[in-house]
């Protein structure tokens, strides 16, 4: 072993990374804001890879312009599904993670009806397919994209939340509903919103993942559970998810230079048990949240 | 005299019955396939009899029944394979397809079918007490521990995944031969394996009948209702929920074995997350607060899966996936709710009710 390979293992790590960040940063607005297990979240990522793959195919949008779009539709998903489903469900934390379950149940099926379950391919620019090479390691661009494009949701969530009105009203309601509730804050119009904010996050993801990989009905059971993880190791704030998924993907990329991808995972997910015995909070436990 | 649903005299009845009803079944039946997939649905049915006792009786959702299923299923698999090694031929071929030349360490003590019994059954036991141990003393509940159960699931599937030379990787374990235990063959489409099965889960049933009316599994519903309050009272909740969870897996890893008895299989699949979901909502569309609900429950969406699955095989997910969403939306406690609910009707329109013998729950179809 030696150290010229280590760093590409860190540079490879910081792809990783930012691909584990962009699946969790969606559910950290949902868990973080209003504590709903969204098992949904995987399929909302699949339905932002088949928006892409629809507005490619039936109206020839290039690729870039596919993300906002895919942004806006997921949320208009997300903004039913909290209307129809999840606004009843708010005081049962438990029966959200059910009651989710079923729609991810009830989307990957549909989507499956709807489009079989044979694979589609989504079209990047001719650029995005090249390898470039950093140090030593050949990355190819479209990770890079991957990344670019996640520093700047991160950036654009933290003046959301920390440089708005509605960013103020969202961490009052997060730190105590009935407070904000008495200061004339709606929260259930914010519950709504950052639910429809979370799921369009997922479809940008979506958009994202289905170049990465195939894009299939199951695609979105494979991302949940890590990035569930991400959102937990956090403690369910957006800077807490950023270190977590920056720490895993790095952790994940080194082990796996050692031993390989499976047996890398299986350390990482031994290694989350552990620390959350210790830290049940996670890494930034929110001021004043409940729990 | 109150609603009959909540007399215990009336409830062991109907528990009495709904297992005499099981036993007629392989006198009826004679189609050995149709019996082997019965058996497996009493494999099903102890699944969320699992379920039901940790999550509806200890509060204590557990999305990662699959570890302790999948553990009793591959130890099962484990001592069924090395059941038809030989002593000239030791090593099973997928080890010898992965360039082992010797019997790893891990598989020795299969060799010997009582101990391979004895760890299948006591190794996810033993894990449960151990993990549950360490994250309840930590006061890790509610949605949190349903997540870390999740990531200890996701470990456990990606290292069978892996080591493929011990494990079969993702092909799993295909046991040759059926079962042999004590010189006599099990026979997975006989009627002896249906018995052992049914034997299990009411054994397994009457146990965890017993402990819910106990003094301990009255505080055990108190920890569900209120932890806080039940640790002010003195309580040590973590050994509680220790040992409901513990309890839970063992039933579980009970109900692993007998499935590869019946199926002679196991595989990562059997690990998966959607899997332990579906013991969910198995028990959550029964009512996980009552066993015999959750039982029925795995029986009605089983059955149904097999049955309507051919005929609505391509909106079957959509179907079960929406039927879940209402169930969980307006009916929190299952279809057993709506039993006790018309009971309850029943006994406010009849002042003296008259205990009829067979009138606590609805029979099962079959």
């Amino acid at each position: 072993m030696d150290l010229g390979s280590l760093i590409n293992a860190l540079i490879l790590g910081v792809s990783i990374a930012s691909i584990w960040l962009i699946a969790a940063l969606g559910l950290t607005i949902i868990y973080g804001t209003a504590g709903v297990i969204n098992m949904a979240h995987g399929e909302l990522i699949m339905l932002g890879a088949y928006s892409s793959y629809m507005l490619q195919f039936y109206l020839g949008l290039p690729y870039l312009l596919c993300l906002p779009v895919s942004f806006v539709i997921v949320a208009l998903v997300g903004l039913a599904l909290e209307r129809g489903l999840i606004r009843y469900l708010y005081n049962r934390p438990l029966d959200t993670l059910l009651a989710t379950y079923g729609v991810s149940l009830v989307l990957m099926q549909g989507v499956r009806l709807i489009f079989g379950s044979d694979p589609k391919y989504l079209a990047v620019p001719e650029i995005f397919q090249s390898n470039v090479m950093i140090g030593s390691v050949s990355l190819s661009v479209f990770r890079i994209v991957v990344l670019l494009v996640t520093a700047l949701l991160v950036l654009a969530l933290w003046l959301l939340f920390y440089k708005t009105r509605f960013g103020v009203q969202v961490r009052a309601v997060m730190q105590d509903k009935e407070m904000a509730a008495s200061f004339g804050i709606n929260s259930s119009r914010i519950y709504m919103l950052t639910f429809a904010l979370g799921a369009g996050l997922a479809g940008v993801a979506g958009a994202l993942f289905g170049v990465l990989a195939i894009v299939l009905p199951t695609m979105g059971a494979s991302y949940v559970v890590q990035a569930f993880l991400m959102v937990v190791v956090g403690g369910g704030s957006l800077a807490g998810s950023v270190v977590a998924s920056g720490v895993t993907g790095e952790l994940q990329s080194v082990f796996a230079f050692f031993t390989n991808d499976t047996f890398a995972r299986f350390i990482i997910f031994v290694l989350i048990v552990a620390f959350l015995r210790f830290r049940p909070q996670g890494l930034f436990a929110q001021a004043g949240a409940r729990r | 005299m109150g609603n009959l649903y909540h007399n215990k005299i009336a409830q062991w009845i109907v528990y009495v019955v709904f297992f005499a009803a099981l036993t007629i079944i392989p006198m009826t039946v004679s189609d050995s396939f149709l019996l082997n997939q019965l058996a497996t649905y009493g494999v099903y049915g102890m699944l969320a009899l699992s379920i039901s006792l940790c999550w509806g009786f200890g509060g204590i959702l557990n999305l990662g029944q699959g570890i302790a299923f999948g553990l009793g299923a591959y130890g099962m698999a484990m001592t069924m394979q090395m059941q038809s090694q030989s002593e000239s031929n030791p090593i099973p071929p997928f080890m010898l397809n992965n360039s082992l030349d010797h019997l790893p360490l891990l598989w020795q003590p299969f060799q010997s079918t009582a101990v391979g019994l004895v760890l299948a059954v006591a190794v996810p036991t033993l894990f449960c007490a151990a993990f549950g141990g360490i994250m309840f003393r930590a006061r890790v509940s509610g949605p949190f521990f349903a997540i870390m159960t999740l990531a200890m699931l996701s470990a456990f599937y990606t290292i069978i995944l892996d080591r493929q030379a011990y494990t079969g990787g993702v092909n799993g374990l295909t046991p040759p031969s059926s079962f042999v235990f004590a010189g006599v063959e099990v026979d997975p489409y006989s009627p002896t394996a249906y018995w052992v099965v049914l034997c299990l889960l009411a054994g397994a049933t009457f146990v965890a009948k017993l402990i819910t009316q106990s003094s301990f599994g009255l505080v055990t519903q108190a920890i569900r209702d209120d932890s806080e309050r039940v640790r002010f009272l003195g309580y040590s909740v973590a050994g509680y929920e220790t040992v409901i969870y513990t309890v839970s897996g063992l039933i579980a890893a009970l109900a692993g074995c007998c499935w590869v008895m019946l199926v002679q299989y196991v595989s990562p699949a059997q690990l998966d997350v959607g899997f332990s979901l579906s013991m969910v909502i198995w028990a959550a569309i029964g009512g996980r607060h009552s066993l015999l609900g959750s039982i029925l429950g795995a029986f009605i969406i089983q059955g149904a899966q097999s049955y309507l699955g051919d005929a609505f095989l391509a909106t079957w997910l959509l179907i079960l996936g929406g039927f879940f969403i209402v169930v969980v939306r307006f009916l929190p406690n299952g279809l057993a709710s709506l039993v006790e609910s018309g009971l309850g009707l029943f006994d406010r329109q009849r002042p003296t009710s008259s205990p009829a013998p067979d009138g606590g729950r609805p029979m099962p179809a079959e």
